[in-house]
């Protein structure tokens, strides 16, 4: 059962914490919008008619940087954020399907991590070899110039597959093959996902909960394998344990595109609730999703 | 001589002096190390309640002007893995605090930017944080989720010229370091200065914030130190890491608090505990030139004795080279 009431009042309290010129920031004490806050209650909204939803659509076009990516935060520099595919994804489930979410994806299309150039793909296949990765499998990174990061990663593969969802060009489909056998390259070896690094030093190191989720929500619709198999098994039993609304609400979204059960999950969810919470924009975006998942649809749920 | 070979050689000469002159000049805009700093060691076997009459007696050797100051709590949490001390821990940050508080500080708040764990309620939740700084009103402050301000770097180690840093970083008087001692992979140690890296923000630079990585450790270590100003360090060496650190090592007892008013004579005298030369640490032997004291000729140590473990820290073997022995 949805507790419709606790949406409701965490739906008000999001509308609340929008800024007077658009835009959400991460917190309310801080009135500098940023991009992930923004791209998450845009999503969150979505069904929305409110002038809140207007308003911020159109912020967020305008904040687009002039090589199609989007800045991490009003006011950031030009090179482009390794969440821009947030922004594209938000875009498309609120209907504007322009010229500008056509330049963000062509932005990430061509943005690919460090590791991929030949010359640093050699260096850590002979010298730096201390954390194991195979550098012919890149996708995107945090910042242009930088290596290929879990999360990043996969929004943009959820960002290429929602962008195409039939007829993909070649090179999307390279791009999202690539991201793909990274992701499965970074894999913790006990299931799940971190920021990227599975084992460093020899030594295995501990997946974490929003990770692994938006990890499978990028794979999903992928033939089922080892590693999304034991990251669906590691997430389910992690899950239980968990007490943070963000991570929990990153679960159930991953959990649901699979279709395991999460109605006593999203039962936990809602009765999470401090003055703490309440104050993170993109934490109060992420519920609402989670909670939206069982009644408006999962917006991060994709096919291959 | 004729006048042509000397015009030729007086070219050559300025050609060679332009072009050696960037290799030459300092990567720092000024020298900020005092004259002397003050360090004092700690015994501590445990971490207790205990810790904050302990602290506050230590405090007091230092000549500190607290009144009316805003004081910025930043300790290392990094992660939280079941019965690994990868944090500092919680009992000495609320210790520490309260100590502030009673020396007059205006406020006492708690920030820091996890490096690696972008859920910071998770981790703070589950390493005992949330449940300690509430019981003691302690604001905390997610770094990786502040208000950005871009700064002009104040060395230039990295080139990267300029980073953008939280707004609550460069609004508070009194910068407190509290690291977690403990060898690192990357950098060799994770101290008072490599504890820097958690105002660097996630939002801009990301989970790791890999652009220091890809600028050289050491040279981030020293462009951020220089630009943000460590005002006084309390480290947690009371269990300590060792080996592949900061995520997975192994737990070592090192039963010591260290305080200083130079980040960089904390940095020495912890690397010293931990059986290492802090002069074949290169962000350490650095930035004693210009940002603190690691000679201990340049330190008064005011509280316990530097004394080398029988046996040095382990360490990954590109570190080897650290071990005093």
């Amino acid at each position: 059962m949805i507790d419709m009431a606790r949406r409701t009042e965490l739906k008000n309290a999001l509308i609340k914490q929008e800024l007077s010129g658009g835009g959400w920031s991460y917190g309310s004490s801080v009135r500098q919008a940023a991009l992930e806050p923004t791209c998450l209650s845009l999503l969150a909204l979505r069904w929305d008619s409110s002038p809140t939803r207007v308003r911020s659509v159109k912020f967020l076009l305008a904040l687009q940087n002039p090589n199609g990516s989007w800045p991490a935060f009003s006011g950031d520099d030009s090179e482009g954020s390794g969440l821009t595919a947030l922004a594209v994804i938000a875009l498309i489930n609120n209907g504007e399907m322009a010229l500008q979410t056509e330049r963000g994806v062509e932005w990430l299309v061509r943005t690919n991590g460090r590791e991929s150039h030949w010359l640093w793909r050699w260096k850590f296949e002979t010298t730096d070899t201390h954390v194991r990765f195979d550098p012919k499998k890149f996708g995107w990174p945090w910042q242009p110039g930088t290596c290929s990061w879990v999360i990043p990663t996969a929004f943009s593969m959820i960002a290429l597959k929602q962008a195409f969802v039939c007829c993909k060009p070649d090179r999307v489909n390279l791009r999202i093959r690539r991201g793909e056998e990274m992701l499965l390259d970074r894999a913790c070896p006990g299931g799940g996902w971190n920021a990227g690094n599975g084992v460093v030093y020899g030594v295995p190191l501990t997946p974490h909960l929003d990770a692994t989720a938006t990890a499978l929500l990028a794979l999903g619709g992928e033939q089922s394998n080892g590693a999304i198999a034991s990251g669906l098994d590691w997430l389910e039993r992690r899950a239980k344990t968990c007490a943070a609304p963000w991570s929990l609400a990153w679960s159930i979204l991953a959990l649901d595109a699979y279709g395991r059960p999460v109605e006593g999950l999203l039962a936990r969810l809602c009765t999470l609730s401090d003055k703490g919470l309440l104050a993170n924009s993109a934490t109060l975006a992420a519920m609402i999703l989670a909670i939206d998942c069982l009644v408006q649809g999962n917006v991060f749920k994709v096919i291959a | 001589m004729t006048r042509r070979s000397l015009l030729a050689g007086s070219i050559g000469l300025a050609a060679g002096a332009a072009t050696a002159a960037p290799f030459l000049l300092p990567k720092y805009d000024r020298v900020r190390r005092p004259a002397r700093s003050g360090v004092a060691i700690v015994r501590a076997d445990e971490y207790s309640e205990r810790l904050e009459g302990a602290l506050m007696s230590a405090l007091r050797l230092f000549d500190l002007k607290m009144s009316g100051k805003s004081v910025l709590l930043k300790p290392n949490i990094v992660d939280f893995v079941p019965g690994l001390g990868i944090n500092t821990h919680p009992l000495l940050v609320a210790a520490a605090a309260e100590c502030f508080r009673r020396l007059g500080a205006r406020s006492v708040i708690v920030a820091e930017g996890p490096g690696y764990q972008r859920d910071t309620q998770l981790v703070l939740f589950e390493s005992g944080f949330q449940d300690e700084l509430a019981k003691q009103h302690i604001p905390f402050v997610d770094l990786n989720r502040d208000e950005l301000v871009k700064i002009k770097l104040c060395a230039n180690y990295t080139g990267l010229g300029h980073l953008f840093l939280p707004r609550t970083v460069l609004s508070h008087d009194f910068v407190v370091s509290m690291p977690k001692v403990k060898t690192h992979h990357w950098s060799g140690v994770t101290l008072s200065m490599k504890n820097m890296f958690g105002v660097v923000p996630g939002t801009k630079y990301g989970w790791p914030k890999n652009i220091l990585h890809w600028s050289g450790i050491q040279q981030s270590i020293l462009d951020v130190c220089a630009t943000v100003p460590i005002h006084f360090v309390i480290a947690d060496g009371i269990v300590a890491m060792e080996g592949n650190g900061p995520l997975a090592g192994t737990s070592r007892p090192l039963h010591s608090i260290v305080l200083s008013d130079d980040p960089v004579a904390a940095d020495g005298t912890c690397a010293r505990l931990m059986g290492f030369k802090p002069e074949r640490i290169p962000h350490i032997s650095e930035a004693a030139k210009f940002l603190g004291n690691a000679s201990t000729k340049l330190i008064d140590q005011l509280a316990g004795q530097v004394t080398a473990p029988d046996i040095p820290f382990k360490v990954v073997p590109e570190f080897e080279h650290l071990r005093a022995s």
